[in-house]
């Protein structure tokens, strides 16, 4: 059954569709623009997606003073809580909230079930993958992928050659971004196997947003992420032999990093120690934190610190974040370090375009969920491909993340592409190419108004002895209209995924 | 638990203490500036630059506006009611999970409550409404802090950080109030100089219960063996320092006796100091000396604390 849309007028394709006279409680979308990206709540006609329609007559019914004092109110209980990052532009350090968007983003559970079997395929592979390359590399043998790629990767630690790894299991937290192309079908745009951050957004969302529409998230049938922590404690004791007693702490670069919320937050939820670097030491390859009472030992570092800076005796020697020594205790089996070092050269953006090849090697399987095609520039054919259409596609660096070293060709003016053809030309390797996906689009409350903007999905999967993936994840929204960075760095805000039971 | 958690919670305390005082020093002073002559007031004034360690920051104590604003508001000033308050928070974020949540959002509000004011504001909406206000919200955060957390080592670091600052906060003013030279026991102050003794107990929120003590006639020597010695009352010095005593007990369960040894001995000195000192021995020239040594000794415990707790070498502990 389709629900009439008590909404309009719409704008398809950019051309303002007839209006409506019969529909006035319809103000909120005034300015909504339906075009050619997947709308998750509405269809191509305008009318309301069947799970979104309890949802949608609550937001119509709902006067739009109500819906901006409904904002401001967890926007406030954001700011109270301190869920907030430092900004250090003027003299006065300012703290600011990242933007969270009142209306939830719902998933289907049809919808659901294919990301969860999708997603636990890959980091399957992904940890075969690792363990492989870090073991007998049959992998670079067989050619199945190209052996300058892994050992030229600046993410590659040859430090992890021959380390064994419990279960096998390299990466125990990742954060995959899924997008929906024009069609409706979630597709993979980017594996986030270092240290991947935004859950606690993810719980900090539903809490307000569940406050804010009470009524229709009951009759939804909205499934429960509040578990996470437990899952993540469960996941991190299945690391180490003896799992009830062991020791558990989460490692944080300390109050100024811009996730130190989140890894309080876990560590509250846990119920372990939250440490910096400096409350660490190594002793005889066995790692103490200093207590009032003394030295106590640690055995599992659920560790929020990237490869670079957790050991200055073995990776970075100017970081202050990590502990001396802590490297060999890894190698002599005395610590767990979860995400376990090295995991970087995996998510790279070159590897990411081999993953569904990996997964036909690696399990003989056909991917569940897509990847975005990809041009490997390294390919000479690829190459002048993407330079003959660099306006229409997105050209990224391989080893960036957070939105940086990336062009937006239809975003860019002419210089801007001849400038980054240039950088294109003269390092191949570095870059891959996409085209530009219209990421679908959701209704956001913007200055009071209900307007589409584009969204992603990012849901957290953790994996020790099993696989978990509670059901829900982190739905970045790209607030400025037509943009689509999400990233919360370049004007990215976040919303409550609903991802339902029936 | 952590050494540098410890330090954190430790370091909190004392910040709320110094932000409660200073909010209070604030309210009072500038409730009682109507009925002070300007000579009295500006002396009042200098006495609170003075007990601030503010006399860089606020150059003129006949300009109550200036000194209200660099006591209050100015963030240059590291004893300013805004700095306490900002470092409280920062320790608190620093150690957010051991907090509950409910201390963590008072104190987060009340920082961000002070925030936006500027001194123009505040002087038009009678000033001394605001301290008064962040003065109740403290006592709520004490509360709130008493009633939500663990009553664990946490909680002790908190208490000892409280204490200790107390007992050296209440001691400065004592001193500054009575002066470097040997105070006459015996004066009965008149009726002009009968208010700065009067703002003094309220200074120490002591006016009230002094008074059921030792009625509203206002002697310097009760004054002071009030805010000294007086075991019942929570802003004594003695009442401070048992418990300072009672916090360090409580710390540090598992540390080993020779690390404990020393922050013991300290204070149970300063408290043998205290239990058996009366202010009759105090008469003449020892008084100034005799509150110069309280605050020697506390400084002394807080140096003591850290070396034992927070920054040990490792290599001294198996």
């Amino acid at each position: 059954m389709q629900h009439r849309a008590a909404a309009g007028p719409f704008e398809t394709d950019g051309v303002k569709a007839a209006p409506d006279a019969h529909v006035t409680q319809a103000q909120p979308y005034a300015s909504y623009t339906l075009g050619a990206p997947y709308d998750e709540m509405f269809t191509r006609d305008g009318v309301v997606r069947p799970h979104c329609a309890a949802l949608h007559e609550r937001i119509s019914t709902l006067p739009s003073e109500e819906l901006v004092r409904r904002q401001q109110a967890c926007e406030i209980s954001f700011l109270h809580q301190g869920i907030t990052f430092t900004v250090y532009s003027d003299a006065q350090a300012t703290e600011r909230i990242i933007p969270t968007d009142l209306l939830p983003r719902i998933v289907r559970r049809d919808e659901w079930d294919r990301i969860e079997r999708g997603l636990t395929q890959r980091i399957r592979t992904l940890n075969m993958f690792l363990q492989d390359i870090y073991g007998d590399a049959r992998v670079l043998k067989d050619g199945i992928i190209p052996r300058a790629m892994i050992f030229g990767s600046r993410h590659y630690r040859r430090e992890m050659r021959g380390v064994s790894v419990p279960h096998g299991a390299y990466v125990n937290v990742c954060g995959t971004d899924l997008i929906r192309g024009e069609d409706g079908a979630f597709v993979v745009l980017e594996d986030n196997l270092r240290v991947p951050s935004g859950v606690s957004y993810m719980l900090a969302n539903r809490e307000v947003v569940r406050r804010a529409f009470p009524g229709v998230f009951r009759a939804a049938g909205v499934r429960n992420i509040e578990h996470y922590p437990q899952e993540l404690l469960a996941t991190l004791r299945s690391l180490a032999p003896h799992q009830e007693e062991a020791s558990i702490v989460v490692l944080t670069p300390g109050v100024f990093n811009s996730a130190y919320f989140e890894h309080a937050f876990l560590a509250r939820q846990m119920g372990v120690e939250l440490v910096e670097g400096r409350d660490l030491l190594v002793n005889d390859n066995v790692v103490f934190a200093r207590t009032t009472s003394g030295l106590k030992r640690i055995d599992i570092i659920y560790r929020r610190v990237d490869d670079d800076f957790v050991d200055p005796l073995t990776f970075r020697e100017d970081s202050t974040l990590g502990v001396p020594g802590i490297f060999n205790a890894y190698r002599a089996g005395n610590i767990v370090i979860a995400n376990a070092p090295g995991t970087g050269v995996a998510d790279d953006k070159a590897v990411y375009a081999y993953v569904p090849r990996l997964i036909s090697y690696y399990l003989g399987e056909e991917p569940i969920l897509d990847n975005v095609q990809t041009y490997l520039c390294r390919e000479p054919n690829s190459l002048s491909h993407v330079l003959a259409n660099l306006d229409r596609l997105v050209v990224k660096a391989v080893g960036e993340s957070g939105g940086y070293g990336m062009l937006v060709g239809p975003h860019a003016t002419t210089a801007e592409r001849e400038a980054f053809a240039a950088k294109l030309k003269a390092d191949p390797e570095n870059y891959i190419a996409q085209p530009t996906i219209q990421l679908s689009t959701a209704p956001t409350l913007v200055d009071g108004q209900i307007e589409s903007r584009h969204v992603d999905l990012r849901p957290f999967i953790l994996n020790g002895e099993r696989t978990t993936i509670v059901p829900g994840g982190l739905t970045r929204v790209a607030l400025r209209r037509g943009s689509l960075v999400v990233n919360s760095s370049q004007g990215g805000g976040s919303k409550d995924t609903w991802v339902l039971s029936a | 638990m952590l050494s540098r958690v410890a330090d954190s919670l430790y370091w909190m305390g004392r910040y709320i203490e110094r932000a409660e005082h200073t909010s209070r020093l604030l309210a009072v002073k500038l409730e009682s500036m109507i009925e002070q002559s300007r000579e009295d007031s500006a002396a009042s004034w200098t006495r609170i630059i003075a007990a601030q360690s503010a006399e860089s920051f606020a150059a003129n104590p006949e300009d109550a506006f200036a000194t209200t604003d660099s006591i209050a508001l100015a963030r240059s000033n590291p004893s300013s009611l805004s700095t306490s308050l900002s470092r409280a928070r920062d320790n608190a974020r620093q150690v957010r999970e051991q907090l509950s949540t409910e201390v963590w959002e008072h104190l987060n509000r009340l920082y961000l409550h002070l925030q936006p004011f500027a001194i123009e504001e505040i002087w038009v909406h009678q000033p001394a409404r605001l301290f008064r206000d962040i003065l109740r919200d403290l006592h709520t955060l004490e509360g709130v802090i008493y009633t939500t957390l663990r009553h664990g080592e946490g909680w002790y670091f908190l208490e000892l950080g409280r204490y200790i600052e107390r007992a050296q906060l209440v001691s400065r003013l004592l001193g500054i109030h009575f002066g470097a030279s040997a105070p006459d026991f015996a004066y009965a102050p008149q009726a002009s100089k009968y208010l700065d003794w009067l703002v003094l107990l309220k200074f120490c929120s002591a006016f009230e219960p002094y008074c059921k003590e030792h009625t509203a006639a206002i002697r310097p020597e009760r004054v002071a063996d009030f805010l000294l010695f007086d075991s019942e009352f929570p802003h004594s010095v003695k009442f401070a320092v048992g418990r300072v005593n009672e916090a360090l007990a409580n710390v540090a369960p598992g540390a080993p006796p020779r690390r404990r040894a020393p922050c013991d001995r300290l204070a149970g000195k300063l408290k043998a100091a205290i239990d058996f000192g009366q202010v009759d021995d105090l008469i003449g020239g020892s008084f100034a000396p005799f509150l110069a040594e309280i605050m020697r000794q506390c400084e002394e415990i807080h140096d003591t604390v850290f070396s034992a707790y927070i920054a040990y070498d490792a290599g001294t502990v198996a």
